[in-house]
């Protein structure tokens, strides 16, 4: 998720110790409490999957790219940034297919995004 | 305990009320929400002619660093221009554009009160009995914007005008331009749906039209009845196509998760609607170019969110939470316009 749960986390955790003294006015303690609960489930929620998913997205975009290689690091900094450079290769290989009029790459292609979309749905999701 | 920022409000009306004495700011609170201006509503009590006097009024003050950086003039302007018309607005009352005052620059408007502006609750079930009418108000409203003259309503000081032919093209490149500098990661969806749309474009508008820019469920003040009593967040309002704000309403995150536009009601009958109202039409693929565009432009406002937390500009949790809870979503919206979900 962007912007990334440890920043997030620290700043929230900020907010807390902000309005944990007296003096803050009751409605926008609310909306800073309020809003932190949903930040705070939405990581609780992605937390357990993160690394899965980001392992096994950017083991599918090899494959979709003929790239080769495997996720040693599982920290998940270092796997973002492995996936943010796969799907930048991805955006090119999408325009190629488009330019040489291969549809049945960019169907691969498309169908690759529909499932990235399906490993980040949240329970909360509008779509 | 008094909001630190009450005595310089009341400084502040004070000169713009020569006529007026004993003023005074209390009961000052931020509302929640509002990503893009902070709000607050608050009492100001004076007294004028020898009497005591009370108003409830609203200040929209600008963040640090917001998901939309938009200029507030405008904003003030389509309020201001949509006053006593069949379009419902809270009353405008002053614009201070330097950041003397109260350290950024901000509007004071009446409060309109008594009414809820929550999708959550509209869809609570309590006022499931009068969504029917919410939604033909809704419409109704959007249509009378649409055929309002924005030339005669003088908006064109202040908001360029596109030739007709090139409303869509100045949006998209807006908006590309917000996700080119703003976005934190790689966007392949959104990628491909700027593609298609420059692939694709859309024939010219059929008139130059005020959009309000962010007309949704949401963003207008509903009571029990059914009515709707003010049109809220006129920030990214433009002058363009009159097709982009029924696009803007028919991205699909805007349904709420009920399967209806706006969560109130079948694509069909809001558009009967629209058309009835604003003497235009819908061309369908018109249409389906600008709700993709929509959604190409909801992504860049969420990243941009994201973009003013991770620089720094703005810590504050609402922030993230359009960045966290949308973006996936949008993709998703995007994928489901294009045929793909």
């Amino acid at each position: 998720m962007t912007p990334q749960v440890p920043a997030v986390l620290a700043e929230l955790a900020q907010l807390l110790m902000r309005n944990a003294v007296p003096g803050v006015p009751d409605a926008e303690r609310a909306s800073a409490l309020g809003l932190s609960a949903m930040l705070l489930g939405i990581a609780a929620e992605t937390w357990d999957g993160a690394a899965h998913n980001l392992v096994q997205e950017n083991r599918a975009l090899r494959t979709l790219l003929a790239l080769t290689g495997e996720d040693g690091d599982l920290h998940l900094s270092i796997l973002r940034a492995e996936n943010e450079r796969l799907r930048g290769l991805l955006i090119d290989a999408q325009i190629a297919a488009e330019t040489a009029g291969d549809t049945a790459r960019q169907d691969a292609i498309w169908a690759e995004l529909l499932a990235s979309t399906e490993r980040r749905l949240l329970s909360v999701s509008l779509v | 305990m008094a909001h630190a920022l009450e005595p310089g409000l009341a400084s502040y009306i004070a000169k713009r009320m020569p006529d007026a004495g004993d003023i005074a700011v209390s009961a000052l609170e931020r509302i929640s929400g509002g990503a893009s201006r902070e709000t607050y509503r608050f009492r100001l009590d004076w007294r004028e002619g020898g009497e005591a006097r009370s108003r409830k009024l609203i200040l929209r003050r600008d963040p640090p660093a917001s998901l939309i950086n938009t200029e507030r003039r405008v904003e003030f302007e389509a309020y201001r221009a949509f006053a006593g018309s069949t379009v419902p607005v809270p009353e405008m009352l002053w614009l201070e554009e330097g950041s003397e005052a109260l350290g950024h620059p901000f509007f004071i408007a009446e409060e309109l009160t008594g009414y809820q502006a929550a999708p959550q609750m509209l869809f609570a079930g309590g006022y499931d009995a009068v969504l029917p009418k919410v939604a033909d108000r809704k419409w109704t409203i959007l249509g009378e914007i649409a055929k309002a003259d924005a030339i005669a309503l003088g908006l064109d000081q202040w908001m360029p005008p596109p030739a007709l032919d090139a409303c869509a093209s100045r949006e998209l490149a807006h908006w590309e331009a917000i996700l080119d500098s703003d976005e934190a990661e790689p966007l392949p969806i959104a990628r491909a749906a700027i593609r298609w749309l420059k692939a694709n474009p859309p024939p010219p508008a059929q008139k130059l039209s005020v959009v309000h820019g962010d007309y949704r469920t949401g963003n207008f003040l509903y009571d029990a009845a059914g009515g709707i009593h003010g049109v809220l967040d006129w920030e990214m309002a433009h002058l363009g196509d009159p097709l982009e704000d029924l696009g803007w309403g028919f991205n699909p995150v805007w349904q709420f998760g009920r399967g209806l536009e706006g969560g109130l009601l079948v694509r069909d009958q809001a558009i009967a609607i629209w058309e009835r109202a604003s003497g235009l039409r819908a061309d369908p693929a018109a249409l389906h170019w600008w709700t993709l565009f929509n959604c190409v432009k909801g992504q860049a406002i969420w990243v941009g969110s994201a973009r003013a937390f991770i620089d720094g500009g703005n810590r504050e949790p609402i922030m993230v939470y359009p960045a966290w809870w949308l973006l996936n979503a949008q993709d998703r919206a995007i994928l489901k316009v294009m045929g793909r979900l």
